[in-house]
């Protein structure tokens, strides 16, 4: 068998929809992202931003729709198998706001599990990477240490770490440093920023127009289900042509 | 109280152990599969642990201990009392640790069984690695106030013949008449045993705080 190299988006959502109740989370999300991409979602809350990121790793189950990434491809309107949710998780990688370490095992084990359990690496194999991952997050020094001795963005960086140690396709970041003071945020965003440039693809919602700006490559905006506006980050953010863009920039700017 | 009488008082008390420190290991573990078939996802199998639980949590310790021993004993299958109060205590013990992994199991962050799917670590490592080191953690208060609680009911087993502490003590008393100074020293027996109990669950409380307290 000869291998046929995928030229498409790595990441290819096709009219993805949800409901809690009859409310409309996602109404008919059609998205692509290409590899090395950085996407910013941004918008009010309530938008459907996160329930969208989560619907990528199966987090939520989405009502309808086609989810892929590289070569699994989920149809949402069926019940995924356990095998297609392994290969959707094992190439997607995940950051949550509240970090969601685990509170028992010491930083290095926290990186470390997930790649033995899911890799089958050895123990030494997966300490040696997560010790090159947590240098690389500049964390080494907390290896031994447990969670709970560590700050806010320390356990966000872990978390990063934990997350890049199953060597992922895509990063997903679910308004990574909302729960953050601006300055623990900020070593975050440093982190991320250094990922960005390293060529991972990457979807992060956030609220950090920064980010959204400077870093990302393309920026969506979201409002109630839809995608609003998505385009090269510097065009949506100084020059965007939908009203309901303008007012929410309009809304950051003047805080 | 001469010696003789608080060495009588004290061959009752490796009866109360055992009864004890039986009873509460035999009730740690079969209160996992407990737990395991009241939050399976099959309906009968959970609503029958629940009933499960529910009837041997209801029934007083002494009548179940009555069921077993004069009820399924005298006219079933031969039971001696020890092994009556044994199996008794261990059924209330497993459902009551039932119950406190059931509530530690539901004071786990949503977060970390998110962060275990987006792992795609599958669910015996998040059962083994993730959720029962933490579950443990949260129970060991409650299982310790338990364990002192149930070393106390342990006394229930002197009504079907097992000669513990409390047993020893009511035969003291009834043959030197002196019952206040035998059942005082047969409680300081019991508040005796409670305290390293206390004792350790304190210091390991301590200890697993000072690691990794959220």
């Amino acid at each position: 068998m000869t291998a046929v190299q995928n030229a498409g988006p790595l990441i290819r959502l096709a009219a993805l929809s949800k409901h809690y109740g009859t409310h409309l989370v996602l109404d008919q999300i059609d998205l692509e992202v290409v590899k090395g991409e950085v996407l910013a979602i941004i918008g009010p809350s309530g938008s459907g931003k996160s329930t969208l990121l989560r619907c990528i790793n199966y987090l939520e189950v989405p009502d309808g729709g086609l989810i892929t990434v590289g070569p699994t491809t989920i149809d949402a309107t069926r019940a995924a198998s356990r095998s297609e949710l392994s290969g959707l998780r094992r190439r997607v990688g995940m950051v949550f706001q509240s970090f969601n370490l685990f509170p028992h095992m010491t930083v290095l084990r926290n990186v470390s599990l997930a790649q033995e359990r899911v890799l089958g690496r050895t123990r030494r194999d997966a300490d040696e990477r997560s010790m090159q991952l947590l240098k690389r997050v500049g964390l080494a020094d907390k290896a031994g240490q447990y969670p709970v001795r560590c700050s806010g963005g320390q356990q966000q960086r872990i978390a990063i770490a934990r997350s890049l140690a199953l060597d992922p396709e895509v990063m997903l970041f679910d308004e990574p440093t909302s729960a953050l003071d601006p300055e623990l945020g900020l070593e975050v965003l440093a982190v991320m920023r250094e990922l960005a440039e390293s060529g991972m693809t990457m979807i992060v919602v956030t609220h950090e127009m920064g980010f959204a700006e400077n870093v990302s490559d393309t920026v969506m905006i979201m409002a109630d289900g839809k995608i609003v506006e998505k385009g090269p980050s510097a065009q949506v953010m100084r020059n965007p042509q939908q009203e309901r863009t303008k007012r929410f920039l309009r809304a950051v700017h003047d805080r | 109280m001469t010696a003789a009488d608080f060495l009588a008082i004290l061959r009752g008390l490796p009866l109360t152990i055992a009864l004890t420190m039986g009873a509460f290991t035999a009730g740690a573990l079969l209160g996992i599969p407990l737990l395991a078939a009241r939050q399976s996802r099959l309906l009968p199998l959970r609503f029958v642990s629940m009933v499960l639980i529910q009837i041997v949590r209801g029934i007083p310790p002494i009548l179940w201990l009555f069921i077993i021993f004069f009820g399924l004993g005298m006219s079933y299958v031969p039971i001696s009392p020890f092994n009556a109060a044994l199996i008794g205590l261990s059924l209330i013990a497993a459902a009551n640790m039932a119950e406190i992994y059931r509530g530690a199991l539901a004071s786990i962050h949503f977060g970390q069984w998110e962060a275990s799917r987006s792992l795609d670590l599958g669910r015996w490592s998040t059962l083994v690695d993730i959720a029962a080191p933490q579950v443990f953690r949260v129970a060991l208060p409650s299982a310790a106030s338990y364990l002192i609680g149930l070393m106390k009911e342990t006394a229930v087993a002197s009504t079907i013949g097992v000669a513990e502490l409390a047993f020893q003590g009511n035969q003291l008393s009834q043959s030197t008449f002196r019952g206040l100074e035998v059942f005082a020293i047969v409680g300081l027996f019991y508040v005796l045993l409670s305290l390293p109990v206390a004792w350790l669950s304190r210091a390991a409380d301590a200890y697993l705080q000072a690691k990794v307290a959220r």
